[in-house]
Parts: C-alpha cells; sequence; structure tokens
C-alpha cells in the first residue's frame, strides 16, 4: 500500500522546548512515521536531531544548501487581521515575551532567514517577523516538494500551512495543542490581537481539526465558532520513562507547581489554596517550577497572604532537575484557567505523584484518577490537598489506578487515530 | 408443596453532608439533611407507598396466600418516622395482617458483623427494639446487611437466639446443590435460606434489559418457570432490594403490574404456595446440606463476597479507623455519639468509596460523589471531627 506523503509544519521541536508543544509533536510525529512519510519543517533544528523515516528541516539551515533569497511582501499578515498597534509592555502573555511593535518587513537573504531562527528563543518580541518569514519560506520550499497533506501545529504555522494549502490544493489539518482564548482568556478577543485571527483563519480553511482534548474542542468551536464536524480530538500521550522515588527529608510535604507562570496556569488560585490549607495544616512547602510573565505578581501575593515562607521559587529546571523534584513530591498540582491538555500532569503522574488539576483541562479526560475542580473552586484545591497529605489510604488507589490509565495511552494509538484522520480525507 | 419466599431490603442511610478540612474542629453536623429528604420522599412515593398498597391489595385478595417478607434498616425506620410517617402507618397496617413478616438485622445496616461481635450485638438490638417500639414485632428470622455471612456468624447468631439467617445462593456457598432448599451451617445451629440468585435478578436487573432473550418478563412466564422447579420441599428465595419496584424500576416498565399478576401466576399451580421464612422454623429440622462460607459472602455483584465495601485501600482504612473508635466511644457511652458512631458504619458509605466498581450503574443508584475519593477524603473529614468529639 502506499504510504501517505505529510508535509509537518512544527514550531517547537527538541532540543528547543519551552511547553508541551515540542514534546507532543516529537511524540506524534515519532510514531507516525511508522505509517507515512513525514518531511517536518520547523525554525530551528539540531543537526543530532534525527529522526528514522523523517526528513527534518530547520530555517536555521536555511540557503546552506543553496536555497534563494525570498521576497516577503511587506506586511504579510495583513490578510489576517486589522492590526492596531499597541505598546508592548502593556500586554506580554507569552513564554518569554511576544510584542506586538514590530512588523515583520520585507526580509530576504538567506542568512537573514538564517539568523533569525537562530537565537534560543523561539518566540521573543519579534514573533510576528517568525512567522511572517516562516510562512514566507516555507510556503516556497513547499512547492519543489512532493506530499499529499498538510498537516500544521498551532497558529504559528497556520498562515504558511494556509498558504501552501491555496498554492496546492492539498487537503490541510491543523493540530490544536493550544489556542489563544486558552493563553490569555477573554483579552483574545481584543481586535488588537492578531493571533486569535490568525488562529480562526487557519482553524476555518482547515479541512480537518486535531485537538489535543475534547475540552479543546469546545473551546474552539464555542470561542471561535468553528463547526463540530471538523473535530477529531486525539489525545496526547507520553513516551515511556524511568521513573523513580527519593526520599523527602525535610520533614515537610511538598507540592508542586510545574509550568509556566502566566495568566493561563492559574498560579494566583494557587497562592488561594495554599493560603487556605495552610491556616489549617502548616506542615506543607510549595513549590515552583518554572518562570513567566507573572512572576512578580505571584511572589507579591504569595507576601501579601504572609506565607512566603511557605513558597520556594526555583526558576526554569532542567528535564533531570524537574524529574529529581517529581520524585520527592506529594501532590501535583495544576490550577490552570484553561489547559487543552496538560502533559506534564502526565509526567508527573509517572511519578507516582497523586495529581490534582484543574476541570478545565485536556489532561483530565486520560487521567480520570486525578482529583480535579474548576480552576476558581480553591475551597476544593485545598481540600484534595489537605486529603492527599493527610488520609494514608488514598495515594496508594489513585497511583494505581493512574498506573492503569497511563498504559492505556500511547502515541501509536495516537498516530493511527491521526492516520484515520488522513483516511477521511481520501489521502 | 413447593414454597416460594418473597423477600425484599428496605434501606435508606443517613447520607453524609460535603464537609470540607475547614468545618473539621469548628462544625459536628454530619447529615447531608436536605438531600436525605429528598431521596426519601422520592422513594417513598414511587415505591414505599404505593407498593406496600399494592401488597396489602393483594394480601387482602389472596386472603392469607399472598406473604411476604421485609428487613427495614433502623437508619430507614428513622427518617421515615421522622420525614413520612405515611410509610411508616402503611408498613404497620402489612404487619397487621399476619401475612407479612420482619426480620431482624444490624440497626445501622452496617459491617460490624465483620469488624467487631459487641458492636454487632448492640446494633441487632438497638434493631430489635425499634420494630418493636415503631412496628410492633418481634423478628425471629436474621439477615445481615447485604445478606453478608461467613460460617462464625452462626455461633453469634445462635447466642443472640436466632436459628434461621438469610445468605446467597451462589455456587461457591452451596456447591452443586439445588439453591432451593433450606441448608443449615456449618455448626449445624442455624438453618440457612440461600437466595436464588437467578430469578431474583430476572426481576430486579434483568425485567427491564430489552436485549435479554426473555424480554419482555410476564408474571405468567416467571411462574411458569418457577412451577418448573420440582421437589416437595423446595424452597424458592427471591430476595432483593424494595426500591425495584418503582425506583430502580420506574412504574412504566410495567415492574408495578407483574408484581400485581404475579402471585396469581403463582398460585395456579395448587403445587406452590407463599410462605414466609419463619414458617419453616415450625418444621422438624430435616437433614440438610452445608452451607460453606469460610469468607464473607454477600449478595453483592458478580462475586459474591464484600469486596464491594472492604477492596480498596481507602475502604479498609476508613473501616478501620472508624472501628478503632470502639473503646473510647463506649467508655465515654454518652447515646448521641453512640448514635453518630452507628451512623458512620453504615455500609453504603464504604460501597461509595470503592473504584472497582466506580461505573457500575448499580453501584451509582443515590451515589451522591463524583468519585470514590471524594467519598473517601469527606468520610475522613467527618471522622476527623468526630474523633475531636471525643477527645481525641
Amino acid at each position: 500500500m502506499k504510504r501517505t506523503k505529510v508535509l509537518m509544519l512544527g514550531w517547537e521541536f527538541p532540543p528547543v522546548l519551552t511547553g508541551g508543544l515540542g514534546t507532543a509533536c516529537y511524540g506524534l510525529v515519532k510514531a507516525l512515521s511508522k505509517y507515512a512519510d513525514i518531511q517536518l519543517i520547523v525554525p530551528q533544528t539540531d543537526r543530532h536531531q534525527t529522526l528514522e523515516n523523517v526528513k527534518i528541516k530547520g530555517l536555521n539551515h536555511y540557503g546552506i544548501a543553496g536555497e534563494g533569497a525570498i521576497e516577503l511582501p511587506p506586511v504579510p499578515l495583513e490578510e489576517y487581521a486589522k492590526v492596531k498597534k499597541v505598546p508592548a509592555e502593556f500586554f506580554n502573555p507569552y513564554p518569554v515575551g511576544i510584542g506586538f511593535e514590530q512588523e515583520a518587513s520585507a526580509l530576504v537573504v538567506p542568512e537573514a532567514v538564517r539568523a533569525l531562527f537562530s537565537s534560543n528563543e523561539p518566540y521573543g518580541p519579534n514573533i510576528m517577523q517568525k512567522v511572517a518569514t516562516y510562512a514566507g519560506v516555507v510556503s516556497r520550499i513547499a512547492l519543489d516538494m512532493d506530499f499529499d497533506v498538510i498537516h500544521a501545529h498551532d497558529w504559528i504555522t497556520f498562515p504558511a500551512a494556509v498558504k501552501i494549502k491555496e498554492m496546492t490544493g492539498k487537503p490541510l489539518v491543523v493540530h490544536v495543542h493550544s489556542l489563544e482564548t486558552d493563553r490569555v482568556g477573554p483579552l483574545a478577543r481584543g481586535d488588537w490581537n492578531k493571533v486569535f485571527e490568525v488562529e480562526s483563519k487557519g482553524m476555518q480553511k482547515a479541512d480537518r481539526i486535531i485537538p489535543v482534548s475534547q475540552y479543546t474542542q469546545q473551546c474552539a468551536m464555542e470561542n471561535y465558532g468553528i463547526t463540530e464536524e471538523k473535530f477529531f480530538p486525539v489525545h496526547n500521550a507520553i513516551d515511556e520513562s524511568e521513573t523513580f522515588r527519593m526520599p523527602n527529608n525535610s520533614g515537610e510535604k511538598l507540592v508542586l507547581f510545574l509550568g509556566r507562570v502566566t495568566f493561563q496556569k492559574g498560579p494566583e488560585f494557587m497562592v488561594e489554596t495554599a493560603w487556605k490549607l495552610l491556616q489549617v495544616y502548616p506542615n506543607v512547602m510549595f513549590f515552583v517550577a518554572g518562570v513567566g510573565d507573572m512572576m512578580d505578581v505571584l511572589k507579591q501575593k504569595v507576601l501579601e497572604r504572609r506565607i512566603d515562607h511557605k513558597f520556594v521559587f526555583a526558576g526554569f529546571l532542567s528535564k533531570t532537575n524537574v524529574k529529581k523534584v517529581l520524585a520527592r513530591a506529594d501532590v501535583y498540582f495544576m490550577p490552570s484557567v484553561s489547559e487543552p491538555f496538560g502533559l506534564s500532569a502526565l509526567e508527573a503522574a509517572q511519578f507516582d505523584v497523586p495529581c490534582v488539576i484543574s476541570r478545565q483541562s485536556g489532561v483530565r479526560e486520560v487521567l480520570p484518577n486525578a482529583l480535579n475542580a474548576d480552576f476558581w473552586d480553591t475551597d476544593k484545591f485545598a481540600n484534595y490537598i489537605y486529603g492527599l497529605l493527610n488520609y494514608e489510604g488514598i495515594r496508594e488507589d489513585m497511583v494505581n489506578k493512574t498506573r492503569q490509565d497511563l498504559a492505556k495511552l500511547s502515541w501509536d494509538d495516537a498516530a493511527r487515530d491521526v492516520m484515520e484522520v488522513y483516511d477521511t480525507l481520501g489521502v | 408443596m413447593a414454597a416460594v419466599c418473597f423477600y425484599f431490603q428496605v434501606h435508606q442511610p443517613c447520607r453524609l453532608r460535603d464537609f470540607p478540612f475547614f468545618r473539621i474542629g469548628k462544625e459536628h453536623f454530619y447529615e447531608a439533611s436536605a438531600l436525605n429528604v429528598e431521596i426519601l420522599n422520592r422513594v417513598s412515593d414511587l415505591c414505599y407507598l404505593p407498593v406496600n398498597q399494592i401488597m396489602l391489595d393483594l394480601i387482602n385478595r389472596w386472603e392469607g396466600k399472598f406473604k411476604i417478607t421485609y428487613s427495614i434498616t433502623g437508619t430507614a425506620l428513622e427518617q421515615l418516622q421522622r420525614h413520612r410517617p405515611d410509610v411508616v402507618e402503611s408498613f404497620r397496617k402489612l404487619a397487621e395482617t399476619g401475612c407479612v413478616e420482619f426480620l431482624a438485622e444490624t440497626y445501622y445496616h452496617s459491617l460490624a458483623a465483620i469488624f467487631s461481635p459487641s458492636e454487632f450485638e448492640r446494633q441487632v438490638k438497638l434493631h430489635e427494639k425499634a420494630m418493636k417500639n415503631i412496628l410492633g414485632v418481634k423478628p425471629r428470622v436474621f439477615r445481615n446487611t447485604e445478606l453478608m455471612y461467613r460460617n462464625d456468624l452462626a455461633d453469634i447468631l445462635e447466642s443472640l437466639g436466632y436459628k434461621m439467617v438469610l445468605a446467597e445462593g451462589a455456587r461457591k456457598y452451596i456447591g452443586s446443590q439445588s439453591t432451593n432448599q433450606i441448608f443449615v451451617s456449618e455448626n449445624n445451629k442455624v438453618r440457612i435460606l440461600p437466595r436464588n440468585f437467578i430469578l431474583s435478578d430476572d426481576i430486579a436487573f434483568r425485567f427491564t434489559d430489552v436485549a435479554w432473550n426473555e424480554y419482555p418478563l410476564s408474571a405468567e412466564k416467571y411462574a411458569g418457570w418457577l412451577h418448573k422447579i420440582s421437589g416437595d420441599n423446595a424452597c424458592i428465595n427471591l430476595f432483593m432490594d424494595y426500591e425495584t419496584f418503582g425506583e430502580h424500576r420506574k412504574e412504566e416498565t410495567g415492574i408495578l403490574e407483574f408484581l400485581k399478576n404475579l402471585p396469581g401466576a403463582v398460585l395456579k399451580n395448587k403445587k406452590f404456595h407463599f410462605a414466609n421464612p419463619s414458617d419453616f422454623l415450625k418444621l422438624k429440622p430435616a437433614q440438610a446440606p452445608v452451607y460453606h462460607s469460610p469468607e464473607w459472602s454477600s449478595w453483592a455483584d458478580e462475586e459474591k463476597d464484600v469486596s464491594a465495601w472492604m477492596f480498596d485501600n481507602m475502604q479498609k482504612d476508613a473501616l478501620s479507623k472508624v472501628y478503632e473508635l470502639e473503646p473510647v466511644v463506649k467508655e465515654l457511652g454518652k447515646p448521641d455519639l453512640l448514635d453518630v458512631w452507628g451512623k458512620l458504619q453504615t455500609s453504603d458509605h464504604f460501597y461509595y468509596m470503592s473504584t472497582r466498581y466506580r461505573h457500575n450503574p448499580v453501584h451509582q443508584s443515590f451515589n451522591h460523589y463524583a468519585s470514590p475519593y471524594d467519598a473517601y477524603l469527606n468520610y475522613m473529614n467527618i471522622l476527623s471531627d468526630f474523633k475531636g468529639l471525643l477527645g481525641l
């Protein structure tokens, strides 16, 4: 049987990782390569990062093989949205700061493309320039490539994907790992927010949409008005990993918050929860692993509540250090306001850490034995954490059941589900 | 003559209110009063009241030939007395007919038989007293919570004066012998009526199952199955939840019509009659097969054991924590604390904590918790508060 040829457009890919997007893309591409021929284009690759049966192209190497200059329209994203300029400091939702003050310019030479995509920051204040350049370069490269279907991951690749679809007529599958409405809430609808429009257009132009959860499908339907029949949700999975437990000798229980400290992750609900818990049960430390634009606000709130001595702010942790803290944690706490999936909860679960997670999350669909509450219900979060730290009967039951839930997840199943989505397109 | 013994369990627990950890040490009221009343009213209006009336009419119509048996838990009776005296009155009327027998059991529908013989005895006595005071009857036959039985229960029952008990008729306890006969305990002191679980579940579970090849089930067809059971001393024990009629299975399923037609259909064959368990006490004990249950049996699920209540760590933890309070509660001897402690022993609380049967619809009926974890944590918070009341 003929293997489907997939043009896959991604943004984060190992070793460039800021959140779950890169990890999920990697897991999926790797598993999917068993069933399909994949050509993956990402902004940045590492020559050491190879995958069998997958051709990976990084724009940080653009031109080295003799590719020519690219002509870009002066405002390539103009067609997506009417843009009003706002000061960058007014609003800063992205992992490490995205501004809107810089528009893409008519950047053309390969050296400039390479330079643009060689920074360690996949987003940054010039994100729109990157997105526009990616769209221009990739749509040009795609003309010389042979593929049956375009598969694009998240908004940053959507302009490129839509353009390629328009030029080639090939069917478009967009994969939604996260939406602007998850990341910034109602602010996504601000008329100066281009990302919302890019996502809207991407999903409208797509032939199929793969959200990472039913929850995300609901969000896309409610906030973007996309009709139900386009959606084929496919849950993320997690590769087996060597896990271990380490004794926590501090004498205090450890509650772990792992992720970007941004509006989306609900850090202020963590503070409320901690405060309520600490009134009754002081023998606990909250460990915050991650950075983000709400860090100062979080620290301020912790001070106001006079519980700063019960918080550790560890900053961004390496994978090795994440594992060490997971091995010691008593509870993993994810009070996200809106979490399309939440891969880090699966990592915690792998380490046998009981999870207390937001009901507004996709991961809860695959972790039915985690405890969940609405993100604003800090009474309930505190009650769950209190129970997990005080009553010995629950941990083992949750952990055992969760192991069974994890065993049901595999990237191979996810890849097969994606193949079925391709099948519905007749490719 | 073959006897048909038709028995119904009537039970409502005192469900626990939402009790978050910050109430520990501050508020000491544990019952979900509004919810309990709501459910009690629903079950009373859909089942207890109308079905009691049907039973009364049937008894009158068949002039003593239709006999039925109930056990009503103390927690159900107490709530009915407080909120639905009309239902209590209708049970009283049934008691007066002489065709209705009421059985003994633990007042709190608890697992005390498993955890504490002394507490078990206290609850059996408490239940006897309630039956006498409220319904004016003196039970002579015992049934334990959810038909739980183990060989050594017979010794305890005998010491309490009971010579007959109901139990589950599963193969692993009765071997290859016919279910439709009276068994005897290992110590040869107590007679055992084994539930015919196939014929019982035909009514209790399969009646509304459209995929069942016998669907729809008519009283005539069902009586035909009973009539095929041979043997002069056959005793067919049909034991089920009373709420099956009108609540678990709503009136529109035809379950009440089925019930109305059943006595006539059964009695059509002159070799068949209805009996109450205590009727068999009058019989001279014949040579009876031994009911063998070295581990605890019950009428629950496929396993017919007690795993629905004490399989998960949460269940075991909660049970051991509530029973380890016994010496302190009894030392204090305060009636209100004893009552609260008894209510915390009701088996339903532990049933809600079962992860194994989380998605089983039978387990979900009347369950007000979102998950077994919620059930456990809420229970443990309440127990923490209760320990505070005991000075622990």
